[in-house]
């Protein structure tokens, strides 16, 4: 059965359920033939995955935009029967959200909708023919008599001579402001007709309205919560829009992978927030510092760090002073200087300590496997080279695309191993979640607090309260160790597989005999296999019982996938433009 | 930039019908940036009676940007700030519209005079008091007109002696006066502060 790389199309069908549960030796590599991620794509893939999954995001590159934007505007014109300039001018205002426009006409009606944003619909167009009757006209704004050619009337019928048109336009767009340019009338709120603006500015400042046609055009990717650029540095030029969640972890066409959520790298299982605070705290070591300026004092001569490594409280820095430990000065009466506070500093010290300790042991753990991901990732280029040594040999089976998918699901699970420490340091640690926990034991308390109706006396009860409180503490505590434990356990096991799957594929197989090689191959298929249903258990225990208890906090994480994150693909118009 | 024929045209239209606004606007400067202008306290309100001076420049893009103005007369108002002057009201931001003019948008002010806004305030201290101690805002406001916003019926010469009569030597009281436009109150003000 393993040798059997035939009907991938079945296979196809079969694994673009991810949550489909794999455990058998045969599904494992048929689940190995679809996994696809991989620059080598041309090579070990025929069918892209996207034609079964559907695509969950695409790139759109400058020249993509236009037809992407498009497409959004041609629905809204079409359903609500509408002016391209009116459908912008709706889509800009409900941030590109097309249901959301929809839901708003369902609800409020045409007008309701039309107003909020700004939009007049005219349906005579005879605003300029009325007008040819009188030969000069008098603008309001600058009380001026002009020719009643040099007039522009906007869709809410509001009238000014063309200059003052063209200035007021001029000061919005360098307001930045071109997405919402409305009429010059008081508390006229009319969006005004984009093509008129763009002639008028065009023929006084050609650059300005190129400005103008790029800001109307970006506006499709800052205001739509659907899209994002790529935060490529230097940047590619693309942005990336999501069809389905808007948590989840993209590629983009230049390779760069990022959280969608927070435009960092993509980091799961760490939610968004977790990671800001971790590569903050990496970034500026401030546990190191704290605890610099909890457990060392600076010598009152030479101003370093000094930390006490004996009994005594006269502290003698490297440069020959010596000082008093408990109030840094250099001083000899030192004993008069209040033991009380002794007490403090040293609670202080320990809990620095500690608490860098722990920093220290995720931190570690941390950097151990960023450092191999980036080791291993040198790996691809002789695997590479490998692969196609075996492809010259004569060997019976001619599909190696196993080896760079258990290359890649190796890449990925390391990765995952290396962000679950961070996850593990906040999860389990008191910085975060706080308020989660706080709220939780409310809840249990005013579960118990429905079952105790009898009056007692003030004392006992509230005595009984405290105890009842402290064990409630002990429970929650037992439940977050217990919670702990099964982590950690899942961790570690997770852990151990990545490892070996690192040792499998690190073996000299191709100088491997037929017989070593076929075995190599089952064990490495094996394992990575085992080590894809480690990985998605472990995104499952996070997901339900490690978040899921906190349903107010905003932690959540983009889904496990088997495939590692997708590339968008690229964006094709269904207009054909 | 800014469109001086329509600022000229803005100054003869407010003189026509001034006696009827009893809104005044002059230039201060040859060059029609910085303006002047006046405005009555509103009838009913504890301003009633005041003539209150604000400060008007005129920035490049007018009329599509908004004149910046503030009060040059210290007012007690939730909207206007007691220490600078400067005004709150949306006109003279974001709601602007080169429709709008200096005449409309002082008579905006002095509607604001009238209705204040104590939810959007400018000057906490004296929205808390409108909101809280109603009586005691009034009673502020009104001392404030009488104070800062009347002009004196005495002329010049008898404002001088006033001050003389008050110990301070008659150059320096001729000079403060002169400095601060004839008022006797900001005149002693000035001659307290040294």
């Amino acid at each position: 059965m393993m040798g059997d790389h035939g009907n991938s199309e079945d296979e196809y069908v079969y694994v673009s359920d991810d949550d489909d549960d794999i455990s058998g030796v045969d599904d494992c590599d048929d689940d190995y033939e679809a996994d696809d991620y991989d620059d080598n794509r041309d090579e070990f893939q025929a069918v892209d995955v996207s034609i079964v999954t559907g695509p969950s995001s695409k790139v759109i590159t400058k020249e993509s935009l236009l037809a992407a934007q498009r497409e959004d505007l041609v629905r809204i014109m079409d359903l609500l029967s509408v002016k391209e300039h009116h459908a912008r001018a709706l889509l800009i205002h409900y941030s590109w959200d097309v249901e959301k426009v929809l839901a708003v006409l369902v609800e409020h009606g045409n007008d309701e909708l039309f107003a909020a944003a700004g939009v007049k619909v005219v349906e005579h167009d005879d605003g300029p023919s009325s007008l040819q009757f009188s030969s000069t006209v008098s603008c309001n704004i600058c009380y001026d008599d002009v020719s009643a050619t040099e007039v522009t009337t906007m869709d809410c019928s509001h009238c000014f001579c063309n200059d003052c048109w063209t200035n007021h336009f001029i000061v919005k767009i360098n307001e930045g402001q071109s997405r919402s340019i409305t009429c010059m009338a008081h508390k006229c709120g009319a969006i005004c007709d984009e093509a008129k603006i763009r002639c008028l500015v065009g023929a006084r400042d050609s650059d300005l309205a190129e400005k103008f046609d790029r800001f109307l055009l970006e506006s499709y990717i800052e205001d739509n919560k659907r899209v994002k650029w790529c935060p490529s540095v230097p940047h590619c030029g693309n942005a990336i829009r999501i069809e389905v969640d808007e948590l989840c972890e993209v590629e983009c066409a230049c390779g760069l992978q990022f959280c969608f959520g927070c435009s960092s790298e993509a980091h799961s299982p760490c939610s968004c927030l977790m990671w800001k605070l971790w590569s903050k705290k990496c970034q500026d070591e401030s546990m190191t510092a704290n605890w610099i300026t909890v457990h060392t004092k600076p010598c009152p001569s030479c101003h370093k760090p000094v930390e006490k490594n004996g009994g005594c409280n006269l502290v003698r820095c490297i440069c020959k002073r010596t000082f008093c430990w408990h109030c840094g000065g250099q001083t000899h009466d030192f004993y008069g200087c209040g033991r009380y506070k002794d007490k403090d500093v040293e609670m202080d010290t320990q809990s620095a300590k500690r608490d860098l300790e722990r920093y220290m042991h995720y931190y570690n753990r941390y950097k151990a496997h960023t450092d191999s991901f980036k080791l291993e990732r040198k790996m691809k280029k002789t695997m590479h080279n490998k692969i196609n040594k075996l492809y010259e040999s004569d060997t019976s089976s001619k599909d190696f695309s196993w080896i760079t998918n258990g290359l890649n699901r190796l890449f990925r699970s390391r990765r995952i191993l290396s962000y679950s420490y961070p996850f593990a340091f906040y999860m389990f640690g008191n910085q975060l979640f706080k308020e989660d926990r706080k709220k939780k034991k409310q809840r249990y308390e005013e579960e118990e607090e429905g079952e105790e109706g009898e009056k007692k006396k003030k004392r006992q009860k509230y005595e009984e309260e405290k105890k009842k409180n402290k064990q409630l503490e002990d429970d929650m505590k037992k439940e977050r160790t217990i919670k702990q434990d099964l982590f950690e356990d899942q961790q570690q096991q997770f852990e151990a597989n990545v490892e070996k799957l690192s040792m499998y594929l690190e073996e000299k197989f191709e100088s491997y005999s037929e017989d070593k090689f076929k075995d190599w191959k089952m064990r490495t298929i094996a394992l990575s296999v085992t080590t894809d249903n480690l990985g998605r258990n472990l995104y499952e225990f996070i997901e339900t019982d490690l978040l899921g208890c906190f349903k107010d906090a905003d932690h959540k994480i983009a889904p496990y996938k088997s495939k590692g994150v997708e590339k968008a693909s690229e964006h094709h118009s269904s207009l054909g433009i | 930039m800014i469109d001086f024929s329509r600022v000229q045209k803005e100054l003869q239209e407010c003189s026509r019908d001034m006696e009827a606004s009893g809104i005044k606007v002059t230039p201060v400067s040859d060059n029609l940036v910085n303006l002047s202008g006046t405005i009555p306290g509103p009838i009913g309100t504890p301003y009633e009676g005041g003539i209150f001076k604000i400060d008007i420049t005129l920035p490049d893009g007018y009329p599509f940007e908004p004149p910046k103005m503030h009060f040059v007369t210290k007012v007690w108002h939730p909207n206007v700030s007691s220490q600078s002057g400067a005004i709150c009201l949306d006109i003279l931001k974001d709601q602007w519209s080169p429709a709008l003019t200096l005449k409309t948008a002082l008579l905006s002010v002095q509607a604001l005079l009238s209705a204040p806004e104590p939810d959007d305030p400018q000057d906490a201290v004296v929205a808390q008091q409108y909101l809280r101690d109603y009586q005691t805002f009034l009673g502020t406001a009104r001392y404030w007109t009488e104070t800062f916003a009347k002009t004196s019926s005495l002329g010049v010469e008898e404002k001088v002696q006033k001050l003389v009569e008050m110990g301070f030597p008659e150059a320096l009281v001729r000079s403060s006066l002169e400095a601060v436009g004839g008022d006797e109150n900001l005149a002693l003000e000035k001659l307290c502060s040294g």
